[in-house]
C-alpha cells in the first residue's frame, strides 16, 4: 500500500484524532497535498545551527521613550540647557514638528551608575536599575526613519512599507512552534491604542498566514470568537463538533479529498484552544509573590499584567511573543505628552513589571533561553520641540532617528554589558553604530538561524527579514 | 497554494514526463535559474568573473580561459567540470547540483545545448485541438487539449458532477452566491439539452456576476477605504469599485477596461466614469505623518504602479528591477525607469487631501490627471532604487524584450495602455486567461499566476493557455464569453470526487482528471451564509458599510473615527462594500486570507487553521445566520423533522441530504433538544441572537447630544469645589447652556459650538429620568481634551484621551449600579489638555443604554426550535459549506 493511501485510510479513522490528540495540530496545508503527508508548517522544526533562545519576548514601547531621561547619560546637554542648538546639527535634518531653530535641553532627571557593570540608569527607573548586571545596554541604536509607522515597521518587519514578514512570524516560520495548542506568535497590545503601523507589526506579508501573530487581548475574548457564543453551553459545543466530524467523514468517505481531514482536525484543535488559551491568559491563580514582584491585578489591563502573561506564554512554548504598548510619544505639546509630567507615570509603569519579567524568568531557569528585548522605534532630540517654532507651557522632544537606546537580556546575550555610544550631547551615535538590521540578524541568529539563509520567494526574490542587502550584521560582541 | 514552496524539492509540482528527451524549457532553465543565474544572469553589476549563462552567446564565451560550454561536448566544457570540482564546485554556495541535475546537463549540452526563448516572451500561435480517442467526452475545444493529455497519461476524466453540485460550483463560481432558489428550480425542472448553458447564461446576466469580479479585481487593484500608514483615515474611493462593478456587467471588453483604468483622463473629452476608472493607480497609500517627505512616499507610490501594471497584465516581476537589473528576467535596471517616466507625470503629490478629485454629486473621489506640459517631471534612474540618489535621465519607453511601442503611440500612459492590449503582447492575454481559470479551477494553468518569468512555474497545459490567449483575443476580450467557453467545458463539469488511486497519481490535479475542490474565498463564506439566512441584501453600490465587529478591533492611533454598526440592510450587504480599514482589517474576513489593500494581491493563499474554526462556529454574525437560517427552515419546510433538516440542507448546500447526514443531524438535534431543556436563557438567546448583539435596536436615550436633542445642562468655568458631582448638589447659581461646549482659535464650522468654553476646566451637569432599569450603558462623546463622568456622584467613566469623532465609553459597573428609577444626575468634568492656543477644546456627550431582554419561561417546543439554530450552526461549519466542489 503506498504510503499516501495508507495516510488516507488513517485519517478517516476515528483514532486517529483520539490518538492524536495531544499535539496533533492538524494539517494547516491546504494546498500542499501530495505524494508527502501534508506537513503543519508549525511543527517545530530543526534550526540551522545550535541556538541560544528557544523563545523571544520583545517589549516595544510604541512613541518612542526618550532615551535622555533613561539610559543615555548627557550631563553635558545640562550646560547647554536653553541654549540655542549650533546650525551644523539642524542643516539638512528634517524633523517631524521641529521648526527653526530649537533650544537645547538637558534632563531633568538624575542618573547613577548602578549595578556592578556601572550601568548609568535613570531614577525613572529604581527596579530595573536592581537588574541591570542581566541587561546588556545598547546605546548606539539608529535608524533611518524618522515617523512612528515606518520606523515601527522597519525595525521589526525589515521594510518601511506594508507588506513585509514581521520578525515573529520569521520566527514561528523558521521554527515552528514548541506548543501546538496555542499560537506560535502571541501578540499583546496595551496603553490604549494599537502601535501607530497597526497590525502589520504582527502580519505575516507575503509568508503564508498562518504564520502572523495571534492578537491576545486581555479583555473581552483573549482570541477573537474563542468563547461559544450565548446560549451555546459546553455540552452543546461538543455535540455540535461530534456531529461535525462524522458528517464530514461522510463527506470525505464521498469526496476522497485529505483536505476534509485537515479541517476535522482543525477544529478539533480550536476546541482545544477554547480551554489552553484562557487557560494561559488568567492569571488569577499565580501566587501571591509573583502578583507583588510584578504588580499585576488579575482583570485589569496593563503592562505588568503583559509582562506576566509573555512569562506564561513562553513558559509553555510559545516562539515569539510581542508586545506593544503605547504612548510614548513625548513631544511636550499636551499635559499627556509631557516628560516632566507623563513620563515619570509611564516609566513606573514599565519599571517594576519588566525588572519582574528578568528576575522571574531567571528564577525559573527560563533566562537563559528566553530572549527579553526592550525598546522604541527611534530616539528623541536633544532638543526641546517647538511646535510650530515656539514654546507653550510643556515641555518634550521630537522624533530622533539618530540615537537611541534598547536594551536585551537573556537567550545568549552577555549579561551587564554597556555598548556603543553617543557624542556628549547624544546627538549622533560615536561608537559600535547598531542598525535595525543588525538587530533582526541577531535575533534570528540567536535562535539559530542563519539570517542571510533565512529566506522565501516572493515576487521573484529571495525576500529575506534583514532584507535584500548583506548589510545587517550579527552582533557577535553582544552573544555570551 | 504557495505553501507548496515551502516543500523543499518540489519546485515543479507536474508529474514526472513521460519522455526522456532533455527539454530546455522544462528541464534546463528552471535548473539555470535556480542555481547559476543570481551570479550568471542578465545583471551585470552581480555577474561573477564576466560569465553569464542566461543567453546562448554568453555561455559559450570564455570562463576561466576556457569555453563555458561546448555545444557537444559536456566533457570540454567548464560548466561541467566546476559542476563536478571536488574542491571548488560550483554553485559555490547552498547544496551541489546532484548526479541527475549534472547529468540533465551533460545530456543537453551534448545534444549541442540549444537555448530556446522563454516561452511566455513570444507570441501565443493558435494551435489547433488535438486529436482523441474519446470523441464523445469533450464539449469544446477546451476538453481536447484535456484530454489529449489524460489519454497519454493513460487516465480517464471524471464522470459529470450531478445538477445540484453543478448548480452550485456555477453559482459560487460565477456569481460569488449559491444558486438562488427560482434559478435552481428551473434547472433542476429543465429536461432540455440546454439547461446548463442556460444557467450559465443566467448567472453571468446576474448583477452579482459583476459584484463577485470586482472583489478579485479589487485584489489586484490593492482597494481599500483607507490611506495606509499610521493615521490611515478614510478615502472616498468606493466610486472606483462601483465602476468596477458595473463594467463587468456591462461586460466592458477587456483591452477598453484596461485602457479606462491606466489612462482614462487622456482620452480625448474622457467622460466622468472614464476618471473614476483611473481610481485603479490612486489606490496606492498615502502618508500623512507629520514631517514625511511627500517625494520620499510619491517615489513610493509611483514604484508601486510600475511594479503593479508589471504584474496585473504581464505576470512580470517588474518591481525587482527598481533597485538593479532583474536577476532572471530582461528588465534593466534602465527600463524600470523608462516604464516609471509614464507614471511620473501625474498630479498626485501626497499631500493629505488626496487631489486631484473629482465631484460626482455628493461624493468627491481620486482620479488620475497629469501635470500640464510645461510643468512635467523629468525621471531619473534612481540609484539602488534610492529616489534620493538620481542617476540619468531616461524617456518614457516600453520593455525592449518585446514589441515595440508603434511611432505614433503618445509617450504617456495612454501608448502604454494600448501598448499592454496590443494584440502583439505575448503576455497580457496569457496571464487574463490564467487568472480566469484559476478562479474556476482553483489553480492556474500556470500555477504561479503572479510570475510568467523564468522563475515562474511552466504552464501544465502549454496549447491550451495558448489557445485560450488567442481564443480571448479573437473574441476581442470578451470576459463573459471566455468564461462561459471554461464553464461549458466537459472539464469543468467533472465530478470532484476522487479515488485513491488518483489522488496517488496527480494529487494536485494538475492533469484535471476531475473537478476542483477548493475553500471559497472570505467574501464568499459570509455572503453564503447570510443568503441561505434569507439576510442577504441585494442592494448594488454606494459607500461602504459596517456589519457587526467585535469591540476594540479598531484602536487607531491620531484618529477619533470608531466602528458603528450599519443599520438595516446595510448590516448584511455582500462581503466586497465591507469597510476596509488597512491598518485594521474586517478580522472574520482576515481570518480566511481576504488581503487587506496594503499591497497587490496576484492570489490569494489559502490556509486552514484553528482560527477559521474559531470565526465560523463563534463569530456572532455565522451565529446570527445560524438563527436565521434555521428560523427559515422551520418556517419554509413541511412537518416533521426530516422536513426540517432536509429544508436546512436545500438552503444552505442546495441539495436534499443522504440517508446517513439526515440521520446523523436528527441525532444531533435530538440531543441538543435534550440538553436546552429546561433552559429558559438559553433557548432564547439562542433564538433571539441578533437582539443581543444589537443591543442599539433596544436602544433608549437618556441624555441626547448635540447631534440630537441638545438638552440645556447647568455648566460653570469656576471651580465649584467639593462636591460638585454629587446627586444633591445645588447647581441653581450655574449657568444653562447646550452643546457643544467649546473653543478653537480658527472655529471650524464642523465644530458647531453652541456654548463657549475656553477656559482651562469645565463643569457639567444635567438631570433625567430614568423609567426603567437599563443594561448595556454607555456615553458617546466627543471630546479635544480630556473629561471624566459621575452618575449621581459615582464615577462612571474617564479619559485623558482626545477623540475626533462620538466616542463610546462603557459606563463602569460602580456607575451602573448607581443609576436608579426616576430622577439621576450625570455631572462632568472636562479639561483642555493641550495649551490653549496650540489646538482646541470641545465637549458633548450622550447617555445611552438597551432595554434589557426579558426570557419566558422554558418550553419543550422552545427547546426544540433552539435546537434547530445549534444545527444551523453545525451545518454553516460543514467541510462541504466551506467548498467550492
Amino acid at each position: 500500500m503506498s504510503p499516501l493511501h495508507e495516510l488516507l485510510l488513517q485519517r478517516t479513522r476515528r483514532h486517529f484524532l483520539e490518538r492524536c490528540s495531544l499535539g496533533l495540530a492538524g494539517m494547516f496545508l491546504a494546498e500542499a497535498r501530495g505524494a508527502k503527508a501534508p506537513e503543519n508548517p508549525l511543527a517545530p522544526k530543526p534550526p540551522h545551527f545550535a541556538p541560544k533562545a528557544k523563545s523571544v519576548i520583545y517589549l516595544h514601547m510604541a512613541g518612542s521613550p526618550s532615551q535622555l531621561e533613561l539610559f543615555d547619560y548627557k550631563p553635558e546637554l545640562i550646560n547647554y540647557n536653553g541654549k540655542e542648538c549650533p546650525p551644523h546639527l539642524l542643516e539638512g535634518k528634517r524633523f517631524a514638528f521641529i521648526k527653526g531653530v530649537p533650544q537645547m535641553m538637558g534632563t531633568p532627571y538624575q542618573f547613577a551608575p548602578r549595578g556592578q557593570a556601572g550601568a548609568y540608569v535613570s531614577e525613572l527607573l529604581p527596579h530595573f536599575s536592581q537588574v541591570v548586571d542581566e541587561v546588556a545596554i545598547i546605546r548606539s541604536m539608529t535608524t533611518d526613519q524618522f515617523n512612528h509607522a515606518p520606523a515601527q515597521l522597519f525595525l521589526h518587519t525589515g521594510s518601511p512599507r506594508f507588506g513585509a514578514a514581521s520578525m515573529g512570524a520569521w520566527a514561528t516560520y523558521g521554527l515552528g512552534s514548541e506548543n501546538q495548542d496555542l499560537p506560535g506568535f502571541v501578540v499583546l497590545v496595551g496603553g490604549g491604542n494599537n502601535p501607530d503601523a497597526g497590525k502589520s507589526l504582527w502580519g505575516s506579508g507575503f509568508l503564508p498566514s498562518v504564520f502572523q501573530g495571534v492578537q491576545c487581548r486581555t479583555q473581552g475574548d483573549p482570541v477573537l470568537y474563542l468563547s461559544d457564543p450565548e446560549g451555546m453551553t459546553r455540552t452543546l459545543r461538543r455535540d455540535t463538533l461530534d456531529a461535525l466530524r462524522d458528517l464530514n467523514e461522510l463527506q470525505q468517505q464521498e469526496a476522497g479529498d485529505p483536505e476534509t481531514a485537515a479541517r476535522i482536525a482543525q477544529y478539533e484543535l480550536a476546541y482545544r484552544m477554547q480551554v489552553s488559551v484562557p487557560e494561559v491568559m488568567d492569571i488569577s491563580k499565580e501566587p501571591d509573590s509573583i502578583h507583588t514582584m510584578y504588580g499585576t491585578e488579575p482583570g485589569k489591563q496593563s503592562f505588568a499584567n503583559n509582562c506576566l502573561l509573555a512569562r506564561r506564554l513562553v513558559e509553555k512554548g510559545v516562539r515569539f511573543v510581542q508586545l506593544f504598548q503605547w504612548g510614548w510619544d513625548h513631544h511636550g505639546s499636551s499635559r499627556r505628552e509631557d516628560i516632566r509630567y507623563d513620563l515619570p507615570h509611564k516609566a513606573r509603569m514599565i519599571d517594576r513589571p519588566m525588572a519582574a519579567l528578568i528576575r522571574d524568568l531567571k528564577q525559573r531557569g527560563l533566562l537563559d533561553q528566553t530572549l527579553v528585548i526592550w525598546g522604541g522605534e527611534f530616539g528623541r532630540t536633544p532638543m526641546r520641540e517647538n511646535r510650530g517654532g515656539s514654546y507653550g507651557q510643556f515641555v518634550g522632544r521630537d522624533h530622533h532617528p539618530y540615537a537611541f537606546t534598547i536594551w536585551m537580556a537573556g537567550g545568549g546575550v552577555k549579561a551587564g554589558l554597556n555598548y556603543g555610544a553617543t557624542d556628549e550631547i547624544g546627538y549622533y551615535v560615536v561608537d559600535k553604530k547598531v542598525t535595525p538590521r543588525d538587530i533582526q540578524a541577531t535575533v534570528l541568529h540567536l535562535l539559530g538561524l542563519d539570517p542571510y539563509r533565512l529566506s522565501y520567494l516572493y515576487q521573484g526574490l529571495n525576500q529575506r527579514l534583514i532584507g535584500p542587502t548583506d548589510e545587517g550584521r550579527v552582533l557577535h560582541d553582544l552573544l555570551a | 497554494m504557495r505553501f507548496w514552496t515551502l516543500l523543499p524539492g518540489l519546485a515543479l509540482c507536474l508529474p514526472p514526463p513521460a519522455a526522456l528527451a532533455v527539454d530546455f524549457q522544462r528541464d534546463i532553465r528552471p535548473l539555470l535559474a535556480k542555481r547559476c543565474l543570481a551570479c550568471h544572469g542578465p545583471d551585470e553589476h552581480s555577474r561573477q568573473a564576466n560569465f553569464r549563462l542566461d543567453t546562448r552567446d554568453g555561455a559559450l564565451g570564455k570562463t576561466g580561459g576556457h569555453a563555458g560550454i561546448v555545444p557537444g561536448d559536456s566533457a570540454r566544457s567548464r560548466v561541467i567540470v566546476r559542476a563536478q570540482d571536488p574542491k571548488r564546485p560550483m554553485p559555490p554556495a547552498g547544496p551541489r547540483l546532484t548526479a541527475d541535475e549534472i547529468d540533465l546537463l551533460k545530456k543537453w549540452i551534448d545534444a549541442g545545448a540549444p537555448y530556446e526563448k522563454h516561452w511566455a516572451f513570444g507570441k501565443p500561435e493558435r494551435p489547433a485541438p488535438p486529436a482523441v480517442r474519446d470523441a464523445r467526452w469533450p464539449q469544446n475545444e477546451i476538453d481536447r487539449f484535456v484530454l489529449a493529455r489524460l489519454e497519454k497519461e493513460g487516465l480517464t476524466p471524471s464522470p459529470e458532477a450531478d445538477r445540484h453540485t453543478l448548480a452550485r460550483r456555477a453559482a459560487l463560481d460565477l456569481t460569488g452566491l449559491p444558486p438562488e432558489p427560482g434559478v435552481m428550480k428551473a434547472f433542476l425542472g429543465d429536461p432540455s439539452p440546454k439547461a446548463y448553458e442556460r444557467l450559465i447564461d443566467r448567472l453571468l446576466a446576474s448583477p452579482a456576476y459583476g459584484e463577485r469580479w470586482a472583489r478579485v479585481w479589487l485584489d489586484l487593484a490593492r482597494y481599500a477605504d483607507t490611506q495606509g500608514y499610521e493615521k490611515d483615515n478614510r478615502r472616498t474611493i468606493w466610486p472606483y469599485r462601483d465602476w468596477v462593478i458595473r463594467a463587468l456587467n456591462d461586460n466592458l471588453p477587456f483591452d477598453r477596461f484596461t485602457i479606462l483604468q491606466l489612462a482614462g483622463d487622456l482620452l480625448p473629452s474622457p467622460s466622468e466614469a472614464d476618471l473614476v476608472a483611473t481610481g485603479f493607480h490612486r489606490n496606492t497609500m498615502t502618508n500623512t505623518e507629520g514631517g514625511t517627505d511627500d517625494e520620499e512616499f510619491r517615489d513610493a507610490a509611483v514604484k508601486d504602479r510600475v511594479a503593479v501594471t508589471g504584474q496585473v497584465w504581464m505576470g512580470l516581476t517588474v518591481g525587482c528591477a527598481q533597485c538593479h537589473t532583474h536577476k532572471y528576467d530582461p528588465i534593466s535596471h534602465r527600463e524600470f525607469y523608462q516604464l516609471y517616466a509614464f507614471f511620473n507625470q501625474t498630479e498626485d503629490n501626497d499631500k493629505p487631501d488626496d487631489s486631484p478629485t473629482i465631484k460626482l454629486g455628493e461624493t468627491t473621489t481620486l482620479v488620475m490627471r497629469d501635470l500640464p506640459a510645461d510643468k512635467q517631471r523629468r525621471t531619473r534612474i534612481h540609484e539602488r532604487g534610492n529616489f534620493l540618489n538620481p542617476g540619468a535621465e531616461v524617456e518614457p519607453a516600453v520593455l525592449s524584450a518585446f514589441h515595440e511601442l508603434p511611432a505614433d503611440a503618445p509617450r504617456n500612459r495612454l501608448g502604454l495602455a494600448r501598448w499592454l492590449v496590443s494584440k502583439e503582447n505575448p503576455l497580457t492575454a496569457r496571464v487574463m486567461v490564467n487568472r480566469l481559470w484559476a478562479r474556476l479551477f482553483g489553480t492556474g494553468l500556470v500555477e504561479s499566476e503572479e510570475d510568467f518569468g523564468t522563475q515562474g512555474n511552466l504552464p501544465s497545459h502549454p496549447e491550451l493557455l495558448d489557445w485560450l490567449a488567442t481564443e480571448f483575443m479573437r473574441t476581442d476580450w470578451d470576459m463573459k464569453a471566455i468564461l462561459k467557453t471554461m464553464a461549458m467545458s466537459a472539464t469543468y463539469r467533472q465530478s470532484s470526487a476522487v479515488a485513491p488511486a488518483l489522488l496517488e497519481k496527480d494529487p494536485r490535479n494538475r492533469l484535471l482528471a476531475r473537478g476542483a475542490r477548493f475553500r471559497l474565498d472570505a467574501e464568499v463564506v459570509r455572503d453564503q451564509a447570510l443568503a441561505a439566512a434569507g439576510l442577504l441584501s441585494r442592494k448594488l453600490y454606494g459607500p461602504p458599510v459596517m456589519p457587526w465587529q467585535p469591540e476594540g478591533i479598531w484602536m487607531v492611533v491620531y484618529n477619533g473615527e470608531s466602528w458603528i454598526t450599519s443599520d438595516g440592510e446595510d448590516r448584511y450587504r455582500r462581503g466586497l462594500y465591507t469597510f476596509l480599514r488597512r491598518t485594521s482589517p474586517y478580522p472574520s474576513m482576515i481570518t480566511y486570507d481576504a488581503p487587506t489593500g496594503e499591497l497587490c494581491t496576484i492570489r490569494r493563499i489559502r490556509t486552514n487553521t484553528p482560527l477559521q474554526a474559531l470565526a465560523s462556529l463563534n463569530d456572532p454574525v455565522s451565529m446570527e445566520a445560524a438563527q436565521h437560517l434555521a428560523l427559515r427552515a422551520l418556517r419554509e419546510a413541511g412537518p416533521g423533522d426530516a422536513a426540517r433538516a432536509t429544508r436546512l440542507f436545500e438552503l444552505l448546500l442546495v441539495r436534499p441530504p443522504r440517508a446517513a447526514e439526515l440521520e446523523r443531524v436528527l441525532q444531533l438535534h435530538r440531543k441538543a433538544t435534550a440538553e436546552l431543556h429546561g433552559r429558559a436563557a438559553e433557548q432564547y438567546k439562542l433564538l433571539h441572537y441578533d437582539q443581543f448583539i444589537y443591543p442599539r435596536d433596544r436602544e433608549v436615550v437618556l441624555v441626547d447630544d448635540a447631534r440630537g436633542a441638545a438638552p440645556a445642562w447647568r455648566y460653570t468655568m469656576d471651580d465649584p469645589g467639593e462636591g460638585w458631582q454629587n446627586a444633591n448638589y445645588d447647581a441653581q447659581s450655574w449657568k444653562t447652556g447646550r452643546g457643544q461646549f467649546g473653543w478653537h482659535p480658527k472655529m471650524p464650522a464642523e465644530w458647531k459650538v453652541a456654548t463657549n468654553w475656553d477656559s482651562e476646566f469645565l463643569w457639567l451637569r444635567i438631570e433625567f429620568d430614568a423609567a426603567q432599569p437599563l443594561e448595556d450603558l454607555k456615553f458617546l462623546v466627543r471630546t479635544a481634551g480630556a473629561f471624566e463622568a459621575f452618575l449621581n456622584g459615582v464615577p462612571a467613566a474617564a479619559s485623558l484621551l482626545d477623540r475626533n469623532g462620538y466616542y463610546e465609553y462603557r459606563v463602569s459597573p460602580e456607575g451602573a449600579a448607581a443609576l436608579k428609577p426616576g430622577r439621576n444626575v450625570l455631572a462632568v468634568k472636562a479639561s483642555r489638555i493641550r495649551e490653549k492656543e496650540n489646538g482646541g477644546q470641545l465637549m458633548d456627550l450622550s447617555l445611552r443604554g438597551a432595554v434589557p431582554l426579558q426570557p419566558g419561561a422554558p418550553t419543550a417546543e422552545q427547546a426544540a426550535r433552539a435546537a434547530w439554530v445549534v444545527v444551523a450552526n453545525t451545518l454553516l461549519n460543514l467541510d462541504e459549506t466551506l467548498t467550492r466542489r
